[in-house]
């Protein structure tokens, strides 16, 4: 789990606006690779959403299960268990959180299996942040 | 008469050993050398280029597996995540008597298909296949028991691509290890017909979710001996030998060969207790004896894990089964020995396994008698023999400190636990577990009733490995 | 210590030399060897020691970094500084690396400005144009090879000549993402006379160029493809991933004039990949040709350009001889809209073969999947129809 450290509060020349309500909203973010998970990290931070992550299959999934998040950004390839697995550990469980998920791959036919168990997004790795802080308050 | 003969015996059987240690602390300082010249070249850039490049090679892994149903799935999933851009996973089942069929069709939700099966090698009938696209590409194949032998050779007949991985069902792949075995292919694909990896033991290392967290070295003797086996012949020999093109093995844990080869030369053997050689060595000869340029490199850095004996009761099922391979490779294979028409593998590799592998096990065996009572005798010279011995001893240890120096680039068992387990048992090891090994090995030259082809451990399925002491 | 001497014992000089060569020479060697093996530990140990703190300071200073230029990337003024001190660590390359390899688009700007800000790009520069050692010359490439940077593209073009083939890789790959468009007749230049794998390598970078590299791999293609098969061939695959229409009219005329079977076979699959119609009639044509590579790559190739008007004599390549030319054509109608339906009757062919042929391709098509999920809803003709073919059966 990521842990929380001293950073710069967002001042006025912060990029993402933070929202207008007044109850963070949650995102939890799952992938393997450090980086990733610190640069959505800081970046999600940085627009005012409250994050946790996850670095692995399972214990993506558990968080997910328990956890109440508002959103979820779930990389395609984890060690344990795949992206489409966990969804559909998920959908079976009855917790219908949207999924953006990440993906390196080029693989169409998992694009539209995805789609079939309620994935809102499909973002492919290298992502811009910009895009993909845009695709977010869209479901949010 | 008899007293020249016993002194001659006496000091000819340290001289051998003294011998054997040279031998391999020569091939220590080439295999040094050969992974000098490999260092610079790992982690550039490389994953990078392969995974995005379209002119890497597609792999087919394939996987025999007999009552598996422990670790199967996991195994499979964990595989399916392996860094490469294709590839499929082929697992055989070998006529399980469990669940092992039923837990992958069930998990990877299998169908059976009737697609056209070719059978570029003989195996025992094929009952069905069954085909899955849920995010693994994964074939299976269902047959009557056959051994493993015969279970790789029904997954390379159903095999697709050009290259195929012969590797086991309780293995730990590296994420990068096809990656790092396929770059040897590439950089000469025409010459290039087989890759062999590395291979290190499992036990006593942490492993989550079917990867390896952190590798460190168990407390019990029997693993601990055995990581020190490894890493002695995984870098200091085999570099060496395939530096030379005269690698007489390629481990049966993690073999890639292109399949067109596999095919001319018959497959595995089924039944032999050593295929892995025995396959390498038919390789080796067909081109030699052709005149086909050819090359069998090792690559070093591509790792897999495995779960290696950690009782004396399965080790030695395990050696006596290795040896009576060993046995059986010597006999087919022995008109290369020492013949200058199979250049550095009959000459060095392959005449260094007969005489100091082969060979080494009854000489010592006799020794262990001669020595003794020849010195009783006042035949050998106490002060003499004392230094030879010490020799002998000193430049086993040397071969292990070379050995675990060589290894030290890899970055695995940094702690001072770790470093002095390692260090101490290469002292311990002459005082009993080599002699122990050198009595079972005695044992499989006399015969009788051998172990089953394959050898059954306990297997504790490699996701569930917690760690061991 | 006892000495037995032996009963035909000869006092003197040849008593000495072998009583010396008993005893003396071991006695120096076991000396030796223990004293070789006391430093061989030494530096095992100091090795470890070095390495594991090494390795855990690298692993915290890379997570700093990874967190400062994070920061930096999600601030639009971010005012964390970055020291030269850190400028100079190879872990903040790393991070700095591993980033750039994460984000596109604007980021990339800002990543940019952060490298020149801090000389980062110098830095590299030198150590790659220092002569030795091989190991930081290589390491320093593939930095400015990950950096993509503009500045970096001379010396990137200078070094496509250097003594090393992995730096030479380098230095084309670094080209391909700056996407340094004078590079492109360098590298194609070179397809001739580099080894195998590197020019392999070349040849996924020149995709990084895209069209730009169209009419110099056209030109090196037409000039080389009667004496040589293998450059021309990978010079032909390379096209087929850039996918630039404005090739097929001079490929169609290369095929014409093609003698060599690899290049055929390339350019073949290069039309299918390139999916213009103005092949058809080339590659209709070459399904009846004697030999089966043709006629199994042309009528994938056909499969790759998708026109229905070709579904009926790749119906008839379904009952070639040929397993592999067979298995092509089922795939190929497989892509062809329409063709699955052609598919599904072809199951009922009475050459065994053509309906195994579209059993598979159907199966590899994910229709078996398809049909199981279908027939648990509700059974339709064609689905228990593949099912039974592929001997499953259906549960609905």
């Amino acid at each position: 789990m990521f842990e929380k450290q001293e950073r710069t509060a967002p001042g006025p020349g912060a990029v993402y606006p933070l929202p207008l309500v007044t109850e963070k909203k949650r995102i939890l973010v799952a992938d393997d690779s450090k980086t990733i998970r610190t640069l959505l990290h800081t970046a999600l931070e940085s627009a005012g959403y409250e994050v946790d992550t996850a670095e692995d299959g399972p214990s993506a999934h558990e968080l997910g299960r328990d956890g109440g998040y508002d959103l979820i950004i779930l990389d395609q390839l984890m060690p344990g268990l795949l992206g489409l697995e966990v969804v559909e550990r998920w959908r079976s469980e009855s917790i219908e959180t949207p999924v953006v998920m990440l993906t390196g791959v080029d693989d169409d036919r998992t694009a539209v299996e995805s789609f079939d168990l309620g994935v809102v997004d499909y973002v492919r790795k290298p992502f811009r942040i910009t895009e993909l802080m845009a695709r977010i308050r869209m479901r949010l | 008469m008899i007293r020249e003969i016993l002194r001659w015996l006496g000091y000819a059987t340290i001289v051998y050993f003294i011998a054997m240690q040279t031998y391999l602390v020569l091939l220590a300082l080439l295999s040094g050398a050969a992974l000098r010249r490999n260092h610079h070249l790992r982690r550039f850039g490389r994953v990078g280029e392969m995974l995005s490049s379209r002119t890497t090679p597609p792999i087919s892994i394939v996987i025999p597996a007999y009552n598996e149903e422990a670790g199967i799935v996991d195994a499979v999933r964990s595989m399916s995540i392996v860094k490469y851009p294709r590839f499929e996973i082929v697992v055989t089942n070998d006529g399980s008597k469990d669940a092992t069929l039923e837990s992958l069709v069930d998990a990877f939700h299998l169908e059976k298909v009737k697609i056209p099966y070719r059978p570029d090698l003989e195996s025992m009938p094929v009952r069905a296949i069954y085909r899955g696209r849920s995010g693994v590409d994964i074939t299976v194949i269902d047959k009557e028991n056959g051994g493993r032998a015969d279970a790789l050779n029904a997954g390379i007949n159903a095999a697709r691509y050009p290259y195929v991985m012969c590797t086991d069902a309780d293995v730990v792949l590296d994420p990068e290890c096809l990656v790092n075995s396929m770059q040897r292919v590439v950089e000469d694909r025409e010459r290039t017909v087989g890759v062999g990896g590395n291979v290190r033991p499992l036990n006593g290392s942490r492993v989550e979710l079917g990867h390896l967290i952190e590798a460190s070295v168990p407390r019990k003797l029997i693993p601990r001996m055995q990581i020190l086996e490894y890493v002695r012949t995984f870098l200091s020999s085999r570099p060496g030998w395939s530096w030379m093109n005269a690698l007489p093995n390629v481990s049966g844990a993690f073999g890639i060969w292109k399949r067109s080869v596999l095919v001319a030369v018959g497959g595995f053997t089924r039944g032999h207790l050593g295929e892995d050689m025995d396959v390498t060595m038919r390789i080796h000869r067909y081109h030699l004896e052709r005149g086909l340029p050819y090359r069998i490199v090792y690559e070093p850095s591509a790792v897999i894990w495995t779960e290696v004996p950690d009782t004396v009761r399965v080790l030695r099922r395990q050696r006596i089964r290795w040896h009576r391979g060993l046995m059986t490779s010597i006999k087919d294979f022995m008109s290369l020995t020492f013949n200058p028409r199979y250049r550095q593998l009959g000459l060095i590799s392959w005449g260094g396994f007969f005489l100091f592998e082969y060979l080494a096990p009854m000489i010592e065996f006799v020794g262990w008698f001669v020595v003794p009572t020849a010195w009783l005798l006042g035949i050998l010279n106490t002060t003499s023999l004392f230094w030879m011995v010490l020799v002998a001893f000193g430049m086993g240890l040397m071969n292990s400190l070379l050995a675990l120096l060589l290894d030290e680039s890899y970055g695995y068992f940094n702690s001072a636990a770790d470093t002095s387990r390692l260090v101490v048992m290469a002292v311990i090891e002459n005082f009993g577990l080599r002699q122990m090994t050198v009595l079972w090995r005695i044992r499989a030259m006399i015969g009788g009733r051998g172990t089953q082809a394959w050898g059954n451990m306990e297997r504790r399925g490699v996701a569930n490995l917690a760690k061991q002491s | 210590m006892q000495e037995r001497i032996p009963q035909q014992a000869r006092p003197g000089l040849r008593y000495s030399l072998v009583r010396t060569a008993a005893t003396e020479i071991p006695q120096l060697a076991t000396l030796v060897i223990f004293a070789v093996n006391a430093v061989l530990l030494t530096v095992l140990v100091s090795l470890k020691a070095w390495h594991r703190r090494r390795m855990a300071r690298t692993v915290a200073r890379g997570e700093e970094y990874t967190m400062l230029l994070s920061r930096h990337l999600a601030y639009e003024h971010c005012t964390d500084p970055i020291t030269s001190e850190m400028a100079e660590d190879p872990a903040f390359l790393d991070a700095l690396i591993d980033l750039r390899n994460a984000v596109s688009g604007d980021e990339i700007a800002t990543m940019r400005e952060i490298v020149r800000r801090h000389g980062v790009i110098e830095r590299q520069v030198a150590r790659l144009e220092a002569p030795f050692p091989l190991g930081r010359r290589l390491r320093a490439a593939v930095a400015l090879a990950e950096i993509g940077d503009e500045t970096s593209a001379p010396v990137l073009l200078r070094h496509l000549d250097d003594r090393e083939p992995e730096i030479r890789i380098q230095c084309a790959r670094g080209l391909g993402r700056i996407r340094w468009t004078p590079a492109i007749d360098a590298i194609v230049g070179r397809f001739g006379i580099e080894i195998p794998w590197v020019r392999a390598r070349f040849s996924d970078t020149l995709v990084g160029f895209g069209s730009k590299a169209t009419w110099p791999l056209l030109a090196y293609i037409r000039i080389n493809h009667r004496y040589e098969s293998r450059g021309p061939a990978l010079a032909l695959r390379t096209l087929a991933q850039i996918q630039d229409d404005q090739a097929v009219a001079p490929l169609l005329e290369i095929l014409a004039e093609a003698t060599d079977l690899e290049v055929e076979i390339a350019t073949i699959e290069t039309l299918g990949e390139l999916g213009s119609p103005e092949a058809t009639p080339a590659l209709e044509s070459r399904l009846g040709s004697p030999q089966w590579e043709l006629r199994a790559k042309s009528a994938g190739a056909l499969g790759g350009i998708g026109d229905p008007a070709s579904i009926p004599l790749l119906v008839e390549a379904l009952r070639d001889g040929n397993w592999w030319v067979r298995r092509s054509a089922a795939a190929a109608i497989a892509r062809i809209p329409g063709g699955i339906d052609t598919l599904y009757e072809a199951l009922d062919d009475e050459d065994h073969f053509a309906a195994d042929a579209a059993g598979e391709a159907l199966t590899d098509a994910g229709e078996l999947v398809s049909a199981r999920r279908r027939v648990e809803g509700g059974v339709s003709e064609d689905d228990e129809r593949l099912l039974a073919h592929m001997g499953t059966e259906s549960r609905g």
